[in-house]
C-alpha cells in the first residue's frame, strides 16, 4: 500500500469528516480516522449533534472547496485551499499547555494546620463526652462543678479583669462565667450553650460515625430546653445567680462555633438531599443509554442495509428499551425541575437555577442522543430489503469478476508483449532469482502480496502485482521494462484512486442519509417536547428558558427556525436519492422511511416544495442534463420570484449533485465503459470524477444564473449509460404545475438548440423526455380536475 | 498554535479531573470571559456543569452536593475570596484552578484556610487571555498605556498574558521587538524575564526552529484602525461592536427580545465560520437579508474611501451634509497622517473645514492627538517616509483604482512586516532580537503582540498569511481587539490629547511653512 503514497504527489479530497485535516490519501484518512476518531462513539461526551455537523461542515467544506478551484480562484476566498498555508482552523489538534501543580505543597502546609484543628476538636469532644458522662438532673449543682473543674482547669478569676469577647468589666452584676470546655472566661452575654442532644450527638458520632443516627430531630441551635427547678442548690452562693445547667453545658463562643462545625460536618455525611438520588438515578439512565443506543444503531443499520445478522424483533425490543430509558430520563429531570418549589420557604434561587440546569441538559441529551436512533425496517420491508441487497451484491460480484478478468486479460496481454521483447537468454538467466518466473512470459506476482490482497479490490490485485513486475524486472536491469510497467503502474494507481474517491464520496452520500433520518427522530421528538413543555408552563409556569451569567445560550427551540431550511434540503436530497434506488429496481417500492415525512411536513414550505420539486424535477429530466445547476439556471426566472436565498441554493445544488453523482448506475456503467476499454487508460471525457464536474457548477452560479449558454455543452459530455438509465418510473410525488410548463419550455428549448446544432440523438431523447413531462401534466391535470 | 484551543484544553481538562456529578463554575469576572469564549453552555451542560457564579457574589447558597471547579486569576482580592469560601466552605469539594503563576505564600495563606480539606487540587492552567479566533487573541485591554509609556498594572498584565499565552501553546520563543516603541521594549523585557524566572517552566521540547514573538505598537500603524474593515466579522465590529464574541444589539430600536445580546461564534455558526474573512462585498449578497442596515451604510463609506485620495476630495467630503461628524474628523486623521510632512500640506485648512462643519472639540483634539499617536515622528517603519513619495503615491492609489474590488484596497501594515519576517529580511535594526541570539532560519511559529490593540483587518491578513505559506503559523494578538472607535478611545486614553494639543499645531505650522 505504501506504494501507493507517491510522497511529492499531493491527492486532494481526503479531508477527515471529524477534524478536518487533509489527509493526502485514502489509507492515511483511514487510519487517521482509526486512531484519532475510533473512539468517539463511545465517547459519553460525544454527541451526535456536534459530530453530524461537523460531518457536514466538512461535507459543506469539501464541496465548496471544489467548487473554488474551479472557480478561478484569483480572489481571496475563503475556501481556496491551493495556496499551500493551513487554515489555522485546520491547525492540528493543540496538546494540552504546560500546568503546574501546587498540591504538594500545598498539602504540606495544611497537614501541618489540620494537626492542629483536628486535635483542638478531638480534645473538645473528649471534654464534652466527660462532661455528659454522669447523670446531671440527679447530680447537686456543687458537685457537677467539681466534676466541670476536673475536667478542664478553670482559668483564674483574678486573672481575667474584662471579658475577653465584649471587653466589658467583670463585676458584682456582670460575673464572671467559665467555659467548661476550656476553662476560659467570658461574661454572660457572650456564653453560649450546648444543648445535651446536641453534646450526645457530637459524642457519639465520634464514637461511631456509621452507626444510624436516630436523634437529629431537635435542633441543635435550640438551647432553650425545658428548664426543671433546682430549688434544692438554693444553698450554694453561687446558684443564687447561677442557674443549674443539669441540661446543657456552658462554653465559649469559639468552642461552640468548632463544635457545631463539626456537627455541619456529620450531617453532611449522612444527609443525602433529593436532588442527589434524582440525579444519580438520571446519570445511571444516561449511561445506560450510551451503552446501548450504539448497539441498537449497529443493529439498525445493519438491518436496514438489508443484512441478516440480526434478529428484526431482538433489535425493536431493544428499541422499546431504550425508548423507555429515556422515558425514564425525561422524567426524572421532570421531578428534579419540581423538587421543593411547593415547599415553603422556597428553595433559594440557585437551587432552582441548579434544578433547571439539570432539566435542561437531559433534555439536550434526549434530543441529541434519541435522535440517533433510527428507524427499523417493518417485516415487510425487510424482506424487501434482502431481496434487493441479494440482487445487489451478485450484481456486484459479477462486476467485480468481469472487472478483474478484464484487467486480468489486458495485463497479460501487456506482458506478453513484454515478454516477446526481451530476449530469451535474459529471461532464462533470471530464473535462478529470487522470484520464480512463469514460462519465461513475464513476471510474476510475488506470493506474499498475493495472499494478502486475495479478496480486496482487483484492481488493488494488479497493482501489487505490477509493483512486484518491476521489482522483478529492477532486479534483472531491464530499464525499458520497468519504464512501461512503471507507467502501468501510475495508471492503475490514477483508476484507484478515482475508486476510492468515489468511495469517499459515497460514503459520505450515505452520512447525508443518516442524518435524514435522524432529522426526523429529532422532529418528532421535539414536537413531543413541546407538549411536555407547554403542560409544564400550565403546571408550574417555571420552565422558563434558562439563562445564567454571560454563557452563550443555545436554547432547544431556538434551533429550530436555523435548521428548518436544512431539513428541508435533506429531504430534497433524500427524495433525489431515494428516487434512484426506486429506478434501479423499478418493481420495489423505495424503503426509505425519510419518503412520507416529507408531506407530513408543515414548515414554511414554500423554499422547501419547490427544492423538492427541483429535485424531483432533475430526476426526470436526467437525460439531457447531467447538470442539477443546469434546471436551477433555466428555471431561475422562477426562482427569483421566489426570492430563495442564494446560500441554500448553493448548498442544495451540491449536495443533491452528489447524491445523483451516486446513482450506482453511472458509475457502474462508467466503470463498464471503462472496462471495455483499456482499462488503464481513462477515458478522458465522460468524467466519472465527480470533481471534475463539480468544479463548473460555481461558475455558472457565479456568472449569471440566466446566460443560458453552457447548459447545452452539458448534453455532449452526457454519457450514453446515464441516458438509458432512467427514463423508468419517475418519482411519484405531485409536482406543481408551473414547474412541469417551465420545464417542458425549458425541454423545447433544448430540442431547438440541439436541432439547430445538429445532433440528433439528442433530440430524440429530449423529445422523448418531453412527451413524458406533458404526459404527466396531462395526468396531473385530470387528478386536481 | 490554536490558541481557542488550547484554552479550551485547559477547561476540559479541569472538568474532567474533578470526575462524575454536579458541579458548579467558580469563577471572576475575567475568566467568566475567558471561559465564555471557548465554551458554549450547553457544551459545558454535557460535562455536568450545571451552575456558573462569580467569586465575589455574595449571596451564594451552601450547596453541599456539587463539587467546586474555581477558574481564578491569581489576584490579591481572588485569593482573599477563596481564603473565605474555604473557611466556610459552601460546596462539597474544590479544585482550584489558577490562570496564572500564583505565589508561594499565597498558597500557604489558601492552605492554612482549608481546616475542613475541601481542596482536592490545586494548580495552574495558563488560560489567562481572551482566545477570539484560533489564531488571535485579545487581554481586553483598553487604554494600555500613559503617554507613551506603560500604565504600570497593564504592563504586569500583558505580561502574564503574553506569558500564560507561550505556556499554553507550550512555546519558548526568541523575542524581536519594534526599536522605535520604548513600551514594546519594556514589555519584551518583561515577558523574557518572566521566562528566565520560570524556567522550569518554559522547558519545552526543542523544535528544529524556535519560536518567534514579534512584539509590535500600535502606534507604528495608525491608520489601519482608522479605516473600514470590509470583512463580515471587521464590519460587525466596526459598525455594532464585539465583545467577546458577543454582540450587544440592546440599543437597536424594536430589537425583539432574542436578539438582544448575539452570540458570534465561528465554532457554533456555520455562516459565520464561512463567512467571517470574506469581503463584505462578496457576501453582501449572501447577508442581504440580514444585515440591511450594513448596506445602508456602504455607498457613504465608499465614497468616502475612493476620494481620500486627493485634497480636493476631501474638501468636497467634508462640506458633503451627509457625512457624520464622527466620519468627518476620521477623514482628516487619514489625511493628516499620510500627508503630515507633505510639502503641500493643508491640514490647518482641514481643521478650519472641521470647525466650520460644527464638528465637536473633542474630534478636532484627536485629529492632533492620532498624529501625536501615529504621526511619522513616532513611526519606526520607513513605509511612508518621504523618500519614497513615489511608492506611497503608487500603493495609495493603486490601493484605491487599481484593485477592482474597491473594499479591498488597504493592506495593513502588519501584512508587510510579517512578510518580511517570514522571508527573513525583516531588518534587525527596526525590529532587534532580546539578547545576542538570532535565528538563523526562516521563522516557522510566529507570535506577534500588538501593543495598543490589533484589528480584525490584521487577523484576517495574519489568516491569510497562514493559509497562504507553508510550513509558518502566526497568531496575532493585542492588548485589544480595535474598531475605529475603541481605537479612538485608546489614543484619549493615552492621554496624549491634552498635551498635544500646541505641538501638534506647531507641527502642521512648520509643514505648512514647508
Amino acid at each position: 500500500m505504501a506504494s501507493l503514497d507517491d510522497p511529492g504527489e499531493v491527492r486532494e479530497g481526503f479531508l477527515c469528516p471529524l477534524c478536518l485535516k487533509d489527509l493526502q490519501s485514502f489509507y492515511q484518512l483511514h487510519s487517521h480516522y482509526e486512531e484519532e476518531h475510533s473512539g468517539e462513539d463511545r465517547d459519553v461526551k460525544g454527541q451526535i449533534k456536534s459530530l453530524v455537523q461537523k460531518a457536514k461542515k466538512a461535507k459543506d467544506k469539501l464541496l465548496k472547496r471544489e467548487g473554488d478551484d474551479r472557480a478561478e480562484s484569483g480572489t481571496q476566498g475563503y475556501e481556496s485551499f491551493s495556496y499551500g498555508g493551513v487554515d489555522p482552523y485546520m491547525w492540528e489538534p493543540q496538546e494540552l499547555g504546560a500546568v503546574r501543580s501546587h498540591l504538594s505543597e500545598f498539602k504540606k502546609h495544611r497537614a501541618a494546620r489540620i494537626d492542629h484543628y483536628v486535635v483542638e476538636v478531638n480534645k473538645l469532644i473528649i471534654r464534652l463526652e466527660k462532661l455528659t458522662a454522669f447523670d446531671r438532673t440527679n447530680t447537686e449543682s456543687a458537685k457537677i462543678r467539681a466534676i466541670e473543674k476536673s475536667v478542664v482547669p478553670w482559668v483564674n478569676d483574678q486573672d481575667v479583669p474584662f471579658c475577653p469577647d465584649c471587653g466589658n468589666k467583670f463585676s458584682i452584676r456582670n460575673r464572671r462565667h467559665h467555659c467548661r470546655l476550656c476553662g476560659s472566661i467570658m461574661c454572660k452575654k457572650c456564653m453560649e450553650l450546648i444543648s445535651l442532644p446536641l453534646a450526645n450527638k457530637l459524642t457519639s458520632a465520634s464514637k461511631e460515625s456509621l452507626s444510624t443516627h436516630t436523634s437529629p430531630s431537635q435542633s441543635p441551635n435550640s438551647v432553650h430546653g425545658s428548664r426543671r427547678g433546682s430549688i434544692s442548690s438554693m444553698s450554694s452562693v453561687s446558684s443564687v445567680l447561677d442557674e443549674k445547667d443539669d441540661d446543657r453545658i456552658r462554653c465559649c463562643t469559639h468552642c461552640k462555633d468548632t463544635l457545631l462545625k463539626r456537627e455541619q460536618q456529620i450531617d453532611e455525611k449522612e444527609h443525602t438531599p433529593d436532588i442527589v438520588k434524582l440525579y444519580e438515578k438520571l446519570r445511571l439512565c444516561m449511561e445506560k443509554v450510551d451503552q446501548k443506543a450504539p448497539e441498537y444503531i449497529k443493529m439498525a443499520a445493519s438491518l436496514n442495509a438489508g443484512e441478516t445478522t440480526y434478529s428484526l424483533e431482538h433489535a425493536s425490543d431493544l428499541r422499546v428499551e431504550v425508548q423507555k430509558v429515556y422515558e425514564l430520563i425525561d422524567a426524572l429531570s421532570k421531578k428534579i425541575l419540581t423538587l421543593g418549589l411547593n415547599q415553603d420557604p422556597p428553595p433559594h434561587p440557585s437551587n432552582l437555577r441548579l434544578q433547571r440546569m439539570i432539566r435542561y441538559s437531559a433534555t439536550l441529551f434526549v434530543q441529541e442522543k434519541l435522535l440517533g436512533l433510527m428507524s427499523l425496517p417493518t417485516k415487510e420491508q425487510f424482506e424487501e430489503l434482502k431481496k434487493k441487497r441479494k440482487e445487489e451484491m451478485e450484481r456486484k460480484r459479477a462486476m467485480e469478476r468481469q472487472a478483474a478478468l478484464e484487467s486480468q486479460r489486458r495485463l497479460e496481454e501487456r506482458h506478453s508483449g513484454l515478454a516477446s521483447q526481451a530476449a530469451n537468454g535474459e529471461v532464462a538467466s533470471l530464473r535462478r532469482g529470487p522470484a520464480p518466473l512463469r514460462k519465461a512470459e513475464g513476471w510474476l506476482p510475488l506470493s506474499g502480496g498475493q495472499g494478502q490482497s486475495e479478496d480486496s479490490d482487483p484492481l488493488l490485485q494488479q497493482i501489487h502485482n505490477i509493483t512486484s513486475f518491476i521489482k522483478q524486472a529492477k532486479a534483472a536491469g531491464r530499464k525499458d521494462e520497468v519504464r512501461t510497467l512503471q507507467e502501468n503502474l501510475r495508471q492503475l494507481q490514477d483508476e484507484y484512486d478515482q475508486q476510492q474517491t468515489e468511495k469517499a464520496i459515497e460514503l459520505s452520500r450515505r452520512q447525508a442519509e443518516e442524518e435524514d433520518l435522524q432529522r426526523e427522530q429529532l422532529q418528532m421528538l421535539r414536537e413531543r417536547e413541546l407538549e411536555r413543555e407547554r403542560e409544564q408552563f400550565r403546571v408550574a409556569s417555571l420552565h422558563t428558558r434558562t439563562r445564567s451569567l454571560d454563557f452563550r445560550e443555545i436554547g432547544p427551540f431556538q434551533l429550530e427556525p436555523s435548521r428548518e431550511p436544512r431539513t428541508h434540503l435533506a429531504y430534497a436530497l433524500d427524495l433525489g436519492s431515494s428516487s434512484i434506488q426506486s429506478s434501479i429496481a423499478p418493481k420495489t417500492p423505495t424503503p426509505s422511511s425519510a419518503q412520507e415525512p416529507i408531506r407530513v411536513w408543515s414548515g414554511p414550505s414554500a423554499l422547501g416544495q419547490e427544492l423538492l420539486t427541483q429535485s424531483s424535477m432533475s430526476q426526470q429530466n436526467e437525460g439531457p442534463s447531467l447538470n442539477p445547476f443546469d434546471e436551477e439556471d433555466l428555471s431561475s426566472p422562477m426562482e427569483e420570484g421566489t426570492a430563495s436565498p442564494p446560500a441554500a441554493g448553493a448548498s442544495f445544488g451540491p449536495s443533491a449533485h452528489i447524491s445523483k453523482e451516486y446513482n450506482p448506475f453511472e458509475e457502474e456503467d462508467d466503470k463498464e465503459e471503462a472496462m471495455a476499454g483499456n482499462p488503464f487508460i481513462h477515458p478522458d471525457s465522460p468524467a466519472p470524477n465527480p470533481f471534475n464536474e463539480e468544479a463548473e457548477h460555481p461558475q455558472q452560479r457565479h456568472s449569471s444564473p440566466l446566460v443560458p449558454g453552457n447548459p447545452f455543452e452539458e448534453p455532449t459530455c452526457t454519457n450514453p449509460f446515464e441516458m438509458d438509465s432512467d427514463s423508468g418510473p419517475e418519482a411519484e410525488e405531485p409536482i406543481e404545475e408551473e414547474l412541469l410548463l417551465q420545464q417542458i419550455d425549458n425541454i423545447k428549448a433544448y430540442i431547438f438548440d440541439a436541432k439547430q446544432c445538429g445532433r440528433l440523438d439528442e433530440v430524440e431523447v429530449l423529445t422523448e423526455n418531453l412527451r413524458e413531462l406533458k404526459h404527466t401534466l396531462a395526468k396531473q391535470k385530470g387528478g386536481t380536475d | 498554535m490554536n490558541v481557542v484551543f488550547a484554552v479550551k484544553q485547559y477547561i476540559s481538562k479541569m472538568i474532567e479531573d474533578s470526575g462524575p456529578g454536579m458541579k458548579v463554575l467558580l469563577m471572576d469576572k475575567e475568566t467568566t470571559g475567558i471561559v465564555s469564549m471557548v465554551y458554549t453552555q450547553s457544551e459545558i451542560l454535557q460535562k455536568e456543569v450545571y451552575l456558573f457564579e462569580r467569586i465575589d457574589s455574595q449571596n451564594r447558597e451552601i450547596m453541599k452536593h456539587l463539587k467546586a471547579i474555581c477558574f481564578l486569576r491569581p489576584t490579591k482580592e481572588n485569593v482573599d475570596y477563596m481564603i473565605q469560601e474555604l473557611r466556610r466552605p459552601k460546596y462539597s469539594i474544590y479544585f482550584i484552578y489558577f490562570s496564572n503563576v500564583i505565589s508561594k505564600s499565597d498558597v500557604k495563606s489558601l492552605a492554612e484556610a482549608d481546616e475542613q480539606e475541601v481542596v482536592a487540587e490545586v494548580q495552574e492552567f495558563y488560560g489567562d487571555y481572551i482566545a477570539v479566533n484560533p489564531h488571535l487573541f485579545s487581554l481586553n485591554i483598553l487604554g494600555c498605556c500613559q503617554g507613551r509609556n506603560w500604565d504600570p498594572a497593564q504592563l504586569s498584565r500583558t505580561t502574564q498574558g503574553l506569558t500564560a499565552l507561550l505556556l499554553s501553546l507550550k512555546k519558548c520563543p526568541m523575542i524581536r521587538y519594534q526599536l522605535s516603541s520604548e513600551a514594546a521594549k519594556r514589555l519584551a523585557e518583561c515577558v523574557k524575564q518572566v521566562i528566565t524566572k520560570e524556567y522550569e517552566l518554559f522547558e519545552f521540547r526543542r523544535t528544529e526552529v524556535p519560536p518567534l514573538l514579534l512584539i509590535l505598537d500600535r502606534c507604528d500603524d495608525a491608520i489601519t484602525p482608522l479605516l473600514n474593515q470590509w470583512t463580515y466579522q471587521a464590519m460587525v465590529h466596526e459598525l455594532l461592536g464585539i465583545n467577546n464574541n458577543r454582540i450587544d444589539l440592546s440599543r437597536v430600536p424594536g430589537i425583539s427580545k432574542d436578539l438582544r445580546e448575539v452570540v458570534l461564534s465561528a465554532e457554533n455558526d456555520e455562516f459565520y465560520a464561512n463567512n467571517m474573512y470574506l469581503n463584505f462585498a462578496e457576501i453582501g449578497s449572501n447577508i442581504k437579508n440580514l444585515m440591511e442596515d450594513f448596506q445602508k451604510k456602504k455607498p457613504k463609506e465608499q465614497q468616502k474611501l475612493e476620494s481620500i485620495a486627493d485634497m480636493k476630495n476631501v474638501k468636497r467630503l467634508l462640506q458633503n451634509p451627509k457625512v457624520t461628524e464622527f466620519d468627518a474628523a476620521r477623514l482628516v486623521m487619514l489625511y493628516a497622517l499620510h500627508y503630515e510632512r507633505h510639502s503641500s500640506n493643508s491640514l490647518p485648512g482641514l481643521m478650519m473645514d472641521l470647525r466650520n462643519k460644527g464638528v465637536s472639540e473633542k474630534y478636532r483634539k484627536l485629529v492632533s492627538a492620532v498624529v501625536e499617536y501615529g504621526g511619522k515622528r513616532v513611526r519606526g517603519s520607513d513605509l511612508f517616509s518621504p523618500k519614497d513619495a513615489v511608492a506611497i503615491t503608487k500603493q495609495f492609489l493603486k490601493g484605491l483604482k487599481g484593485v477592482e474590488n474597491v473594499y479591498t484596497q488597504h493592506q495593513p501594515f502588519l501584512h508587510e512586516t510579517l512578510d518580511h519576517l517570514i522571508k527573513g529580511k525583516l531588518k534587525e535594526s527596526l525590529y532587534p532580537y532580546l539578547g545576542p541570539s538570532t535565528l538563523r532560519d526562516r521563522p516557522q511559529d510566529i507570535i506577534v503582540f500588538v501593543i495598543g490593540g490589533a484589528t480584525y483587518e490584521e487577523a484576517l491578513t495574519v489568516y491569510n498569511l497562514n493559509r497562504t505559506t507553508p510550513g509558518v503559523r502566526i497568531v496575532l494578538g493585542g492588548t485589544t481587539v480595535h474598531n475605529t472607535k475603541s481605537f479612538l478611545e485608546e489614543v484619549l486614553a493615552s492621554g496624549l490629547h491634552s498635551r498635544s494639543k500646541e505641538s501638534s499645531q506647531a507641527t502642521s505650522r512648520s509643514a505648512s511653512r514647508r
